[in-house]
């Protein structure tokens, strides 16, 4: 760094890099660029040569004098001229506001260029259309924002000079017939013009809209800098970005693109090339990145610039949206080198990422046949069958076929198509073709530019290395790798990376409400279990009396006499054991709460039509039609009036339990009764299970360890949840139909009909059954479990709707006491992250004292 | 390349159905019922599947032969000028687009962003200001292209008067859903391929690119 710093006008400064701080300038003078290009100056980082004329001084540079005298410090800070013969130097000139802001004024960055210093700059380069670019394009920016050429004018010629050199010399032509003056050849005098064109597009409808867009103040001021462009040769040359991680794997590693010449404005055009064959290598960028990363704790984005195999920094931020591998694996490496804290570590990944990393997925299981790999274009995966026009994918998508759409290109005819298959993969193409634009838009997997895979849509054939398939064969598509497999693949939730087991084993240490999941199925809870939910907070049992079940349930439910009901039940306990011993043996050693049947009526009850010949069954069916059936004879009241109905449920789950501990399993029973809210009704629930229990006992001598308890679904409910604790030894918020009854919603109608509307015009903030409702459920969850505990100090009590796999409704649920949440099983990561940070925040609030006085409990049931 | 156009036309249609026809292998499809397509149906020029409405391959081949602007001719020549120019900025269109839909690292944009978000749309200007510049010249050789200009800018305005949907979305008329209908229009009136667009665009920005 040369010592040239001083002023050469007194009163406006000019700052070079890295000086800002000595100076005491921050970002209100500085802006985000002369802040950013300050600390990695102090870091001992390359960069490029500049200098920062402060917001409150910006006006001065378009005064032909002073901006002189920056041309003259530059000069010295580069060690470079401009028109020098031998590699001169060019200058750039690049605008930034005092927070990170869109809509600034591009980048001028062809100045010093001038019919004169042409030939030694288009010698350096080697590429002299190149040079002519950049060079029209800052004329055109000046002619424009600071001659007073009129931009239609300006565009014509653009338009009908696609060679960039008469492009130039038709708008140099132009300045001196349209502009208030020709345009110079003085370096000075080209920065100061530049400079009156970025305060113009500053201050022009374009740039005030940006800022409203962002809410910026309207009087936001901006900070120039000049930059020393040094020109190197074309291919030993260029401009890029880069993060440092791998946006897939989240592995530290320089990721973006570069583009070989000179940067002439933000957003380069065509794709560029990896950063990884960056001419001279990457090793410095690596370095770079390493550093910053440290310096942000957070992953790093740097802009950086290459002249002859030479790596400067352009800008280095904290990369605000970091993929979810990148975020997940960025907080574990930080903690593993002593810069971060686990719990801040936690806080740092939101739920929602963690949601995107458990992303469907192939289940690979090895061996599978790859038929092609091509660009990942759109997440998400998807098997069905190959089909070659959007015709045929819309006739398969209306029979229920699963249909992949495999084309060569893509016109508007094929966007029907495209949007009724289950994923899309083109040959042709890139990330950004429209195939690809349409994919993402419509949610569809897609897999682009597979250039390997021969079409040949008249013989109905694709082919790729030596493979050949048919149209109607199936295919494996997976738009997060862009691989695509022949046959079928089943499709299911990501496992959680090995980082991410780190991570959610940090939040499992800070969070204090259990994780349990809601789940129905063997599979369901075995898939539960290996996400880490603690047990089955909900087994709902309706499952098992549906299908080819539903004329033996029909049986009991319309039964006319005992006789005939239990002929029915008995009928029905063996499929029930069996369904029960899977899952119990999937469960393991944990708690499993299984409701018992909760169906409103009308779902077991023949529609017309069905069975309708029957006349006696048509007649019964009318009978016990209801009028509402969600608020009918459901749930308990069911077992009231068919009284054999609960204890043979629970004499099968009893019979499959001692079958499971025979083979040294022994989950923890949980028996609910559902929809109760008369205590009554619950303690002669209650005593029904008891008589089973004693009966399973006397038969085969085995005391079925269980426990029993009730959902509170109603209002009623919650608000005599002591008189309920007398009989329960746990409490389950069924969460769903508490807010149906809470508000008086009918969730099938007001979903679909009303909810919208009441968020739009701001009644609703959103819809309580994503989100609790705090002021309301919320509080009737917080007097039911104060009512509860008082009467029942040792009583469970969870949560089981849809909300327990809600952050912000997690939020909401940590501070009430409850021991744990049950969510779906895929929810089950971000139900445990998002119970942590819930821990972490509340204790951050209440401060440390309250902390230190909360008692974590050691297990949870 | 689309099969020319021969002498006998195997469907006779008049004015209104040839423009319905056109209208619809420039869309692509027509969603909805479309009781005015029914003759083209009929004729085995378009298929009606459920909701959507498509044009068949040899309806496509019609509308290619007929659309095409004659070789060799004045306006062929100016409109291929504006069909290089509009090229690179189908590229940036493009990846404009995807810059909206997903970040620079690949994940997909959450909107959370209200900076990274205005600087879209702010560069979306840049691409209109050349779009409509390119379709006011193609529009003095085939007058009917004018109206993109209004349907492009409409997109725009739904955009910054808060309809998020209205650069990408597939089944609206977005931004990007009236572009590729331009584009169409455009491969129609020269016979140009999907394949060597493609092809052609890749040379046109390497060129201009550095």
């Amino acid at each position: 760094m040369s010592t040239a710093s001083s002023a050469p006008f007194p009163g406006v400064p000019l700052i070079p890099y890295g000086h800002g701080h000595v100076r005491g300038l921050d970002a209100a003078e500085l802006g985000t660029h002369g802040m950013e290009m300050d600390s990695l100056v102090r870091l001992g980082l390359p960069t490029v040569p500049g200098l920062t004329i402060p917001a409150s001084r910006a006006g001065d540079l378009t005064d032909t004098a002073v901006a002189r005298g920056a041309v003259e410090l530059l000069s010295a800070l580069a060690s470079r001229r401009v028109g020098q013969s031998e590699r001169p130097m060019l200058i750039r000139l690049v605008a930034s506001a005092p927070v990170p802001a869109a809509g600034l004024p591009p980048m001028v960055a062809g100045l010093g260029l001038c019919l004169d210093t042409a030939p030694a700059l288009c010698a350096a380069i080697g590429r002299a259309e190149v040079l002519y670019e950049t060079w029209s394009a800052t004329v055109r920016s000046i002619a424009e924002g600071a001659l007073g050429v009129p931009a239609d004018d300006i565009d014509g010629v653009v338009l009908d000079n696609p060679d960039p050199a008469k492009r130039l010399h038709a708008l140099l032509e132009m300045c001196e017939r349209l502009g208030s003056r020709p345009y110079p050849d003085d370096p000075a005098e080209q920065v100061a013009l530049a400079a009156t064109a970025k305060l113009a597009r500053w201050r022009s409808p374009r740039g005030r809209r940006a800022r409203a867009a962002q809410s910026l103040p309207a009087g936001t001021p901006i900070a120039l800098h000049l930059q020393a462009l040094l020109i190197g040769p074309w291919a030993r040359s260029g401009h890029g970005s880069a993060t440092s991680r791998d946006p897939d794997s989240g592995a530290f590693a320089p990721s973006g693109v570069f583009h070989r010449g000179v940067r002439r404005n933000e957003s380069p055009s065509g794709p560029g090339e990896p950063v990884t064959r960056l001419p001279g290598g990457a090793d410095l960028l690596r370095a770079a990145l390493a550093t910053l990363e440290h310096h942000f704790n957070a992953v790093a984005y740097v802009g950086f610039e290459l002249r002859d195999g030479e790596l400067a920094l352009l800008s280095a931020a904290p990369y605000d949206h970091p993929s979810p591998a990148a975020a997940v694996r960025l907080a574990v490496d930080l903690v593993a080198a002593d810069t971060m804290d686990r719990a801040t570590a936690v806080l740092s990944v939101a739920p929602q990422q963690v949601q995107a990393l458990l992303h469907p997925q192939l289940r690979l299981r090895g061996g599978e046949p790859l038929l092609v790999r091509g660009l990942a274009a759109s997440p998400g995966a998807a098997s069905g069958r190959i089909t070659l026009s959007s015709v045929d994918a819309v006739e398969r998508a209306a029979d229920g076929v699963p249909a992949i759409l495999v084309m060569t290109e893509t016109t508007p005819a094929d966007v029907p198509g495209l949007l009724a298959a289950d994923a899309v993969v083109t040959t042709g193409g890139g990330l950004a073709s429209h195939a690809a634009v349409v994919a993402r838009g419509a949610g569809r997997p897609a897999v682009c530019g597979a250039s390997a895979l021969r079409v040949d849509p008249v013989a109905g054939r694709v082919s790729a290395d030596g493979r050949e398939l048919r149209e109607g064969d199936v295919i494996s598509v997976d738009g997060r790798t862009g691989e695509v497999y022949a046959g079928a693949v089943q499709v299911r939730p990501a496992a959680p990376s090995a980082e991410l087991d780190v991570l959610l084993g940090w939040a499992d240490d800070h969070r204090r409400l259990g994780v349990r999941a809601n789940a129905d199925t063997a599979a369901d809870a075995a898939s539960a279990v290996r996400l880490g939910a603690e047990g089955i907070g909900l087994c709902r049992t309706e499952h098992q009396f549906l299908g080819a079940r539903l004329p033996l349930v029909r049986r009991v439910i319309m039964a006319e006499d005992a006789d005939d009901e239990r002929e029915a039940l008995v009928a029905l306990a063996d499929a029930q054991r069996a369904d029960f011993r899977d899952l119990l043996r999937a469960v393991g050693d944990r708690p499993l709460t299984v409701r018992l049947l909760d169906a409103p009526m009308h779902e077991f009850l023949p529609h017309d039509g069905d069975g309708g010949d029957d006349d006696w069954q048509a007649a019964r069916a009318a009978a016990l039609r209801e009028a509402n059936p969600m608020l009918g004879v459901r749930g308990v009241r069911l077992a009231v009036v068919r009284p054999g109905l609960y204890p043979a449920q629970v004499g099968a789950l009893f019979a499959a339990w001692i079958d499971v501990a025979a083979e040294g399993v022994r989950p923890a029973l949980e028996v609910m009764i559902p929809l109760v809210s008369i205590p009554r009704e619950l303690a002669l629930a209650a005593t029904d299970v008891a008589a089973v229990a004693t009966d399973v006992a006397r038969r085969t001598g085995v005391d079925i360890p269980y426990r029993i308890g009730t959902m509170v679904e109603t209002p009623r409910a919650a608000l005599l949840a002591g008189q309920l604790a007398a009989h329960a030894e746990f409490l389950s918020f069924g969460t769903n139909d508490l807010t149906q009854l809470t508000y008086g919603f009918s969730r099938d109608d007001v979903e679909s009909r009303l909810l919208a509307t009441y968020v739009e015009r701001g009644l609703l903030p959103s819809s309580p059954f994503a989100e609790l409702d705090g002021e309301g459920v919320g509080a009737l969850l917080a007097i039911a479990i104060r009512r509860a505990r008082a009467a029942r100090p040792d009583i469970t009590i969870g949560v089981c709707g849809e909300h327990g796999g809600d952050p912000a409704s997690i939020a909401l649920l940590e501070p009430l006491g409850l021991d744990y949440i049950s969510c779906s099983p895929r929810r089950v990561p971000v139900a445990r992250l998002a119970a942590a940070q819930a821990r972490l925040n509340a204790a951050a609030t209440q401060g440390e004292d309250a902390m230190a006085s909360m008692i974590i409990p050691e297990g949870l049931s | 390349m689309t099969q020319p156009a021969t002498g006998t036309d195997p469907h006779p249609l008049d004015d209104a159905a040839r423009a319905a026809l056109t209208d619809l292998v420039v869309r692509g499809m027509r969603r909805g019922p479309a009781p005015d397509l029914d003759r083209l149906v009929q004729a085995g020029l378009a298929l009606a599947k459920g909701p959507v409405t498509m044009p068949t391959a040899s309806a496509r081949t019609l509308v290619g032969g007929w659309s095409r602007l004659p070789a060799g001719s004045p306006e062929r020549e100016r409109v291929t000028v504006l069909y290089h120019a509009f090229l690179p900025v189908n590229s940036r269109l493009r990846e404009l687009c995807t810059a909206w839909q997903r970040r620079p690292d690949g994940a997909p944009n959450d909107h959370g962003d209200a900076v990274y978000d205005a600087s879209v749309r702010d560069q979306f200007d840049d691409v209109h200001t050349a779009i409509t510049q390119i379709i006011r010249r193609l529009a003095d050789q085939v007058p009917a292209l004018a109206r993109y200009r209004g349907e492009l800018g409409a997109a725009l305005d739904a955009f910054d008067a808060g309809d998020t949907t209205a650069l990408t979305a597939p089944l609206s008329d977005s931004y990007h859903t009236v572009w590729m209908r331009l584009h169409q229009e455009l491969l129609l009136l020269l016979g140009v391929s999907r394949a060597e667009d493609e092809a052609l665009e890749n040379l046109l920005v390497s060129r201009a690119g550095g």
